[in-house]
């Protein structure tokens, strides 16, 4: 069955592409698969031990923890709404330069901050430099990892994103010591060197893996404003846009951000509302972070067995995930920890599992060439859901006095989310229909693409382009 | 050690004690205790309110920077009356006065809690500070340490860092000539199919590059 989606999947390239993930290239796609690892770990890993600094930042800048809080904010807003940028950059350009120039802006964000004397620098520099950064590594290697691995990619995708919840774990108590002893500045400083790896990670994309840069060299002349918007518009993927399968994907994927971040903020805030301590509320929170490395690696590597398809798998871990989340409150009333450690960790599972999935089930709904420029859109679009999402949950729990609304409503934005995406086309079908292919633009190359099609679709053709 | 002798009556069976004392000053602070004959005895220790919390763990700051140090009463107890604040200096204890160097410390006191501000640092600022509660019939003190850094200290593993990240680029990026040198000398098959196939890196030489002559054809 493996076989045959890879053939749905890539149709004419099918030979050529299942040859790549294990012939020479297969040992450099397991060197991506790494790169991946190091430099998610860097950008979400970092972003999530980022809390350590609150304390020292309040009590530097005498400011209220609101305020400060808003550094996360922008940095995470700043990623996610640049994100088709990077991607039309790399559509433009070689992915890997604008990888390490992300690398290299991540880096100097923090190291900027490290010289801060006022919370606007931090904004400046800690929010918008080291994100608009992070926005050119993140999608791009994700893309790329995507694009181009296609047997394993889930196991590829989760073992790539599980070093979110390696890196926040392990980096968390080296910071924290790092801070005891050059205090935030030095920290920050030591942090934006780290940042700089990423630039490694950057150069080991290799340039003939950009497939989209190289086809767009055409004797046409560029002067025309009609043309370079066209252009424009080819890199951003804003055709995409039009196709229902992908606007119905889209929505889905932002109302489970509106759910998605609720427990990650404020379960912390709930075991210290039920009546644990410090250190029982933040252990919940490093047991769930490692459930949820578990569940990225183990649903990847479940999901390329094939038993079922990865929507169906996905919808499974969103609907599981939700109903965790309405259970948490429901946990913390019995007032045991245990029934609240159980749950969270069960959640976190759940959540760990479906992260890696969104990104896989991407390619069967856009095609492969598209991916770069459809997960920019999608990481801009569901960004305005993830912001609302936490101080939604927050209100809600201003206004009835506890979380159990808030945490009620997150689960049941995921719940919710998932019907929808039972709409999309094929939904119901036991395999996986055939990606759309990419239509190009100039109605001469069409007719060729037209041609290669029907003769690539014969699969006994050994010999895929030589019938002409 | 004062005594004083009461004769108590019998009251609901009980025999009961009390006795009210005045405490003016520091000389009435101390260990009370009462007894009744051979067969019961209490003992009290009456002290002024105690600096609950102190840091452990020093305070770094920079070279030139200003920091702030921090003492704290627990608010279940009286506010002090006045707060003091002392350098250690070897085994003594300098107090220092606001007035004296306002361009230097700043005392900041807020009921429970005094805050000591110390600009434009330097490595001398480094040891103990004491940080004194005063009450009208008792004080109470506690410490926490400072210790001064320049910004070399962060700055070595930093750079350490970077040659790694430079170091690591550079070989990556050898490496990848070579093998390219190596590769385009098997051919010039390559570099054709590159620019026109739509697979990535795709490694079927000789006949991709038949394809894309007839395509362009």
């Amino acid at each position: 069955m493996l076989s045959v989606l890879d053939m749905n999947n890539h149709g004419p390239k099918a030979k050529s592409h299942s040859g790549e993930a294990e012939g020479p290239n297969g040992d450099w796609s397991w060197v991506l698969v790494g790169a991946l690892f190091i430099s998610t770990g860097l950008v979400f890993g970092l972003m999530r031990i980022m809390g350590i600094f609150f304390v020292e930042f309040v009590n530097y800048f005498e400011e209220s923890s609101q305020s400060i809080s808003w550094i996360t904010s922008i940095s995470l807003a700043t990623q996610q709404f640049f994100s088709p940028v990077a991607t039309a950059l790399c559509n433009a350009y070689e992915t890997r330069a604008v990888v390490m120039t992300g690398g290299f802006l991540s880096g100097l964000g923090l190291i900027a901050a490290s010289q801060a004397t006022c919370l606007v620098h931090l904004y400046l520099s800690m929010g918008v430099i080291t994100g608009l950064g992070w926005a050119l590594v993140f999608t791009p290697m994700m893309a790329t990892v995507v694009a181009n691995i296609s047997q394993r990619r889930a196991l590829a995708l989760g073992l790539g994103l599980s070093s979110i919840g390696i890196f926040s774990f392990t980096l968390s108590p080296l910071f924290q010591l790092l801070v005891e002893m050059y205090t935030w500045r030095g920290a920050l400083l030591i942090m934006g060197g780290l940042s700089l790896n990423i630039m490694v990670c950057g150069a080991l994309i290799r340039p003939q893996w950009c497939s989209k840069a190289l086809k767009k060299v055409d004797s046409k002349p560029r002067s025309s404003c009609a043309t370079v918007l066209r252009r424009v518009s080819s890199y951003l993927e804003l055709p995409v846009l039009l196709e229902r399968p992908y606007l119905t994907y889209t929505a889905t994927i932002t109302i489970f951000n509106a759910g998605y971040f609720v427990p990650y903020v404020h379960l912390v805030a709930l075991s210290r509302m039920t009546g644990f301590s410090e250190y029982q509320a933040a252990f919940i929170m490093s047991a769930t972070g490692v459930t949820d490395i578990l569940g990225r690696v183990t649903t990847g590597w479940f999901s390329d067995l094939g038993y079922f398809r990865t929507i169906h798998l996905l919808s499974l871990w969103v609907v599981l995930a939700g109903l965790f989340i309405i259970l948490l409150p429901v946990s913390s009333l019995t007032g045991s920890y245990a029934a609240l450690m159980a749950i969270s960790l069960l959640y976190g599972f759940c959540s760990g599992a479906l992260s890696s999935l969104v990104f896989a089930v991407m390619p069967m709904i856009v095609g492969v060439e598209r991916v770069m420029g459809a997960l920019g859109l999608l990481q801009l679009i569901e960004s305005g859901a993830g912001l609302l999402g936490a101080p939604l949950s927050g209100l809600l729990k201003d206004m009835t006095g506890n979380y159990t609304v808030s945490f009620i409503v997150a689960g049941s934005f995921l719940i919710v989310g998932t019907l929808i995406m039972t709409t999309l086309p094929h939904y119901f079908s036991r395999t996986d229909p055939p990606p759309p292919h990419r239509v190009p633009h100039d109605v001469k190359d069409r007719g060729v693409h037209l041609e290669l099609e029907h003769i690539n679709n014969s699969p006994s053709d050994t010999s895929p382009k030589g019938a002409q | 050690m004062q005594s004083i002798r009461v004769t108590v009556q019998l009251e609901n069976d009980k025999y009961t004690l009390r006795q009210v004392f005045k405490i003016v000053s520091k000389e009435n602070l101390g260990s009370y205790s009462c007894s009744f004959g051979d067969e019961a005895k209490a003992d009290f220790l009456l002290a002024g309110p105690q600096i609950g919390e102190v840091r452990d763990k020093p305070i770094v700051s920079y070279v030139g920077d200003s920091v702030v140090v921090k003492c704290k009463m627990d608010e279940k107890k009286p506010k002090p009356a006045s707060w003091n604040w002392y350098k250690a200096n070897g085994t003594d204890k300098e107090q220092i006065f606001y007035a004296a160097e306002p361009q230097k410390y700043e005392i900041k006191n807020h009921e429970w809690v005094t805050k000591l501000v110390v600009h434009k640092l330097t490595e001398g600022d480094s040891g103990f500070y004491y940080c004194e509660g005063v009450y009208a019939v008792s004080t109470t003190m506690g410490h926490v340490e400072l210790k001064v850094i320049t910004f070399l200290e962060p700055l070595k593993p930093f750079i350490a860092i970077i040659v790694e990240v430079i170091v690591l680029v550079a070989a990556i990026l050898i490496y990848e000539k070579s093998q390219s040198k190596k590769n385009s000398a098997g051919g010039n098959e390559t570099n054709a199919d590159q620019t026109n196939t739509p697979t990535p890196g795709d490694n079927n030489g000789p006949e991709e590059s038949s394809s894309t002559r007839q395509r362009k054809v």
